[in-house]
């Protein structure tokens, strides 16, 4: 099922309060850092939902 | 740590330590005016943002002290004219404790090492394992050569010998002596020693009767501020010397339910592991398992988890000492489930 982030609400690591803390907590490698944004690995993700409830910008939802 | 004040006809401050804090959210649950603000457990716990568990509004705090009082590890205080609430005797109070009974214990430190919150103050006084041991031990330097089998076997380090020379004119600079202050008897110098140079008895079996049983004493101490009241120490303590009163009756659960998704991560989570002041939830088979031994019912873990799977419930607390309804009403709310 995996998780889809809102564009607008998401400080795209450098505008995060915690530069990326969704990538931080995450220890599937469901999202990871490219080209200085963060990107969903939907195969990784086991739906622990960990990223939803931490996302100091609650731009993460369930897709 | 926050320190807040109002001055008035009374002065009252409320202070907010966050070394003992353990997140558990119970201030923020009975805090009339919605003052205090739980920050991201999880995050804290793991050490990614660096920021105190829980923060104050200090415009529209009301000092009532409710929050000080419902807490139960300390970590809030509401001084009014500079004395605490908490020692004033009208307040309610924690009837908790851990405690260590000095008679019984015989300070083999295992409480010490399981603390998960390093409350626990510990030291002993050992006698010197020489006065446990009598025997005599004497090395024939006519004889020594110098090989070092027996320094290298020593298992107690107490053979030390200078074997090289300084100089080509000093080729017989060498020395033998044994650490009485080490020595244990037990020979093995003796046996290894290719020329018979050392001549050693041990006579500790023989004079056995007159070797005293030594006396172990020390100091094991609860430092009550820090203490969480999880029961580590006294559960692994073997001679019961430690009793614990925790804060709350009840049990915790975990409670999946598979048709909405809703299952338990384990080790891709382990939020609840992460939070937990007591140290008492391991990740066993993917799943999330707690030791209600270990465990003070705080809550901390049922709002650390993302998938809401914990179903706490208080059947009765330690919170003694409750003389105004209005408080009455507000803190049952406790024990009444979260």
């Amino acid at each position: 099922m995996a998780v889809k982030i809102d564009a607008d609400l998401c400080g795209h690591i450098q505008d995060c309060p915690v530069q990326g803390l969704c990538i931080k907590l995450c220890e599937q490698g469901a999202i990871i850092e490219e080209d200085g944004d963060v990107k969903i690995v939907p195969e990784n993700c086991d739906d622990c939902d960990l990223c939803i409830q931490n996302c100091p910008n609650q731009a993460i939802s369930k897709a | 740590m926050f320190n807040i004040e109002r001055k008035g006809e009374e002065d009252r401050k409320l202070s907010y330590n966050d070394v003992n804090c353990v997140g558990c959210g119970i201030c923020t649950d009975v805090c009339p005016t919605s003052s205090l603000r739980l920050g991201p457990l999880v995050p804290i716990a793991r050490g990614l943002i660096e920021m105190d568990l829980i923060s104050v509004n200090a415009d529209s705090c009301v000092f009532c002290g409710l929050c000080s009082i419902a807490c139960p590890f300390e970590s809030l205080s509401l001084e009014i004219n500079g004395e605490n609430i908490k020692e004033s005797g009208n307040y309610p109070v924690w009837e908790v404790e851990s405690k260590v009974d000095d008679e019984e214990c015989i300070y083999c430190g295992r409480c010490y090492s399981v603390c998960p919150r390093d409350s626990i103050i510990f030291e002993r006084n050992l006698p010197d394992s020489v006065s446990l041991i009598r025997g005599e031990i004497s090395i024939d330097e006519e004889k020594c050569i110098y090989c070092s089998f027996c320094v290298d076997l020593c298992p107690a380090e107490a053979i030390i010998i200078s074997n090289k020379p300084t100089s080509s004119v000093d080729l017989l600079n060498n020395s033998i002596e044994v650490d009485l202050s080490k020595c244990v008897q037990c020979g093995v110098c003796k046996r290894v020693c290719p020329e018979n140079a050392i001549r050693q008895i041990c006579s500790t079996c023989m004079l056995k009767e007159e070797i005293p049983k030594p006396e172990i004493t020390g100091n094991t101490f609860i430092a009550e501020d820090s203490c969480v009241n999880c029961s580590w120490c006294s559960q692994i303590c073997p001679v019961d010397a430690i009793s614990v009163t925790k804060p709350f009756d009840g049990k915790l659960e975990l409670v999946e339910n598979e048709t909405e998704d809703k299952i338990c991560k384990g080790e891709s989570c382990h939020a609840c592991q992460d939070v937990c002041p007591c140290n008492a939830v391991t990740i066993i088979d993917g799943k999330s398992v707690t030791n209600l031994d270990f465990c003070n019912l705080c809550g901390a873990c049922v709002t650390a988890c993302p998938q809401d799977l914990r179903v706490l419930t208080r059947t009765g607390m330690k919170l003694e000492n409750i003389n105004s309804e209005s408080w009455r009403e507000i803190l049952s709310t406790l024990i009444d489930g979260k």
